[in-house]
C-alpha cells in the first residue's frame, strides 16, 4: 500500500469519469448472438435473494445447447463487438462493455480495494468465518481482529463440504468484509480486505476525504453543467 | 478396552466380492459387468486400512492427528483409511451443533487423498447419503435422501455426515475427511432430538448386526467412490465435458433414492439458526446444485445449504 495517497488525483479521476467499465467476455466457446445494442440500458440481478436474473446480454450456443448470459451489473452498453454476431468465439473473448455509474459508496469501495490487501474466493461457493474468528468479530468487531499468514480464517462451503481457508497475505486487521454468510461468492471475488494496523488511520482518512469531497465535487459538476 | 465393532480390510474385501459385486451385477440399472469390476477397483482404496477404537473425542480430529503423526514419521497416510469408534466423547455436527454418539451407533471417518477433479470433488458429499440410504434399504427400511446427504425415514434423521478438507502440515497434501454417524442400535436420544432422530433398531424393532451393517455401508462407499472415479474417466475420455450432462451414474442413483425433487422446502445456509426462504425443488443440476422455484415464479440455484421439508 502506498504511504502517500494523492487524494486529489484519485477524486479527480472518479469525478471526471465516475463509471466502471465492465468488460464482458464469452463464458465458454460457442456461437454468439447479442441481445443488446450499443446504448441499451441493462439491469443487474434483483430480488431479495438476487435470484431474478439481470438483463440478457447474449446467447451463446455450444453443441445445440444455448445459454443466455445476463448482466451482473447495471449500466449502459458502451460498446458491442457486433462483428462477432453469429460467429463462433473462444471462451474469454471480449464481447461487450457495460458502463456502470458509480455511487459514492462504490467509489469508496473501489479506492479501498486499491489500497487494501484483498483475499479472493478460491471457488464459487458459500463462505463463513471460522468459529474462532466469528466469535472474536461478534465480541470486538472485525477491525479489532488481527490475522497473520497461516491463520484459519474462513470456511468455504460447497455441497456440505467444508474447507478451511488459511490466510496467505500480509499480517493485518480485517478492514472490509465483502461476503455475506449464506450467499454465494464467485471465484476471484474479494472475501475480505486486510490492512496493516499502522495503516488504519490512513484508510480512515481515505474514507473521510471521499465522503466529504465527493458530494462537493458532484455539486460543482452539476453547477458547471 | 477393545472395540466392539471390529471390521477388517479382509472382511470388507470378502463382503465386497461376495455380496456387493453380485447385487450390482444383478441390478439391470447398473453398468455392464466389465464396468462393475472397474468401478469396484477404483473404489477399492476404501477400507484399505481400518482402525477400530472403543472411544475417542471425535473421529475427524483423530483423522487430522493421525495424518499429522504419520507424516511426522516420514510416511504418508493410506487413502481410504477408515477410523471407527464405538462411542464418541465430544461429537459435534456442522456449525458446532451437538451430536449424540453413544455405543450402538456407527461413528467414523473415511480419509481420502484429494485426487479428484473439481466436479467429482463437488459431488463427493453425495456418496455418503447414497451409500447409507442403499445400506439401509437393503435392510428393508423405506429410507430416502434429502439434499445434500441427509438420510431420513418417516421424516426422522437416521444419519448425519460431515465432509471437511484438511491440508497436511508436513507434506502439504490435501485430504477429504468424510465423517459419518449412523444411528444403528442406539435407541436413546437427548430430549431435543427425540422427535427428529431415529435408529435402525427402533424402526425394525430388533437389534441390527453392527459389524454387518458397517461392512455393507463401507462396501457401498467403495462402489460410490468408484463411481466418481469411473465417471471422471468417462468424461476425460470424451475430452469434452458438458455442464449440462445429466447422466452421471452417482447423480442418477441419488435421484432414485431421494424424495427431495418436487418437495416444498424451507431453505437456509444454517437451517436451524437462520432459515431463509420457502421454495419448491424443481431439479438437481449436473454439478449437484439444487434448483428451486420461489413463490414469485423465479428459479434460484443453490450449491450449498440445508433443506427442511414443509
Amino acid at each position: 500500500m502506498a504511504e502517500e495517497i494523492d487524494f486529489d488525483a484519485i477524486l479527480k479521476k472518479y469525478h471526471s469519469d465516475p463509471y466502471d467499465y465492465v468488460e464482458i467476455c464469452a463464458t465458454q466457446t460457442g456461437r454468439v448472438s447479442f441481445k443488446i445494442t450499443e446504448g441499451s440500458n441493462v439491469n443487474s440481478p434483483s430480488g431479495e435473494w438476487l435470484h431474478i436474473p439481470g438483463s440478457p446480454l447474449f446467447e451463446i450456443t455450444r453443441e445445440r445447447n444455448p445459454k443466455i448470459v445476463t448482466a451482473k451489473t447495471n449500466g449502459t452498453i458502451a460498446s458491442v463487438r457486433t462483428e462477432l454476431e453469429g460467429q463462433f468465439v473462444e471462451a474469454g473473448e471480449k464481447l461487450l462493455t457495460i458502463r456502470h455509474p458509480l455511487k459514492k459508496k462504490e467509489v469508496i469501495e473501489n479506492i479501498l480495494k486499491e489500497v487494501l490487501d484483498l483475499f479472493p474466493a478460491p471457488e464459487r461457493a458459500k463462505y463463513f468465518f471460522s468459529l474462532d474468528i466469528q466469535s472474536r468479530i461478534e465480541k470486538k468487531g472485525a477491525r479489532a481482529i488481527t490475522i497473520k499468514p497461516g491463520d484459519e480464517i474462513i470456511i468455504m462451503s460447497l455441497m456440505k463440504r467444508d474447507t478451511p481457508i488459511y490466510y496467505t497475505g500480509e499480517a493485518g486487521v480485517i478492514h472490509s468484509i465483502y461476503f455475506t454468510p449464506g450467499l454465494s461468492v464467485d471465484q476471484g471475488q474479494p472475501l475480505i480486505g486486510i490492512c496493516a494496523s499502522d495503516k488504519l488511520p490512513l484508510i480512515q482518512k481515505v474514507i473521510t476525504r471521499v465522503k466529504a469531497d465527493w458530494d462537493k465535487l458532484i455539486e460543482t459538476a452539476n453547477l458547471e453543467e | 478396552m477393545p472395540a466392539i465393532n471390529r471390521p477388517t480390510p479382509a472382511s470388507l474385501q470378502e463382503y465386497l466380492w461376495k455380496y456387493e459385486k453380485n447385487s450390482r451385477s444383478q441390478n439391470p440399472l447398473q453398468p455392464p459387468p466389465d464396468n462393475i469390476l472397474q468401478i469396484l477397483r477404483y473404489g477399492a482404496i476404501v477400507g484399505s486400512v481400518i482402525q477400530c477404537h472403543s472411544s475417542m473425542d471425535r473421529t475427524m480430529d483423530q483423522a487430522r492427528q493421525y495424518i499429522t503423526e504419520i507424516e511426522k514419521s516420514g510416511k504418508s497416510v493410506a487413502s481410504g483409511t477408515v477410523i471407527l469408534a464405538d462411542t464418541l466423547v465430544r461429537p459435534k455436527g456442522r456449525f458446532a451443533r451437538t451430536w449424540h454418539a453413544p455405543v450402538g451407533g456407527l461413528w467414523g471417518c473415511l480419509i481420502l487423498a484429494d485426487t479428484f477433479l473439481t466436479k467429482a470433488r463437488t459431488l463427493l458429499p453425495l456418496t455418503l447419503g447414497v451409500s447409507c440410504c442403499e445400506a439401509v434399504r437393503d435392510l428393508g427400511i423405506d429410507a430416502s435422501v434429502r439434499w445434500v446427504n441427509d438420510v431420513l425415514t418417516d421424516g426422522r434423521k437416521l444419519a448425519g455426515f460431515l465432509v471437511e478438507s484438511f491440508h497436511s502440515p508436513r507434506y502439504g497434501e490435501d485430504f477429504h475427511l468424510l465423517g459419518f454417524g449412523i444411528n444403528i442400535n442406539n435407541n436413546c436420544f437427548p430430549a431435543a432430538l427425540t422427535n427428529m432422530a431415529v435408529s435402525l433398531s427402533q424402526i425394525l424393532g430388533s437389534p441390527v448386526n453392527l459389524h454387518d451393517f458397517t461392512l455393507s455401508f463401507l462396501a457401498k462407499m467403495t462402489w460410490n467412490i468408484g463411481l466418481l472415479c469411473y465417471e471422471e474417466e468417462q468424461e476425460l475420455r470424451t475430452s469434452y465435458c458438458s455442464e449440462e450432462q445429466q447422466n452421471h451414474l452417482l447423480l442418477e442413483q441419488w435421484k432414485n433414492l431421494s424424495d427431495t425433487l418436487g418437495r416444498r422446502v424451507l431453505y437456509g445456509y444454517d437451517i436451524q439458526q437462520k432459515p431463509l426462504y420457502e421454495a419448491t425443488v424443481t431439479g438437481i443440476r449436473a454439478d449437484g446444485a439444487i434448483v428451486m422455484r420461489l413463490k414469485d415464479g423465479n428459479e434460484i440455484i443453490e450449491h450449498g445449504g440445508e433443506l427442511q421439508y414443509l
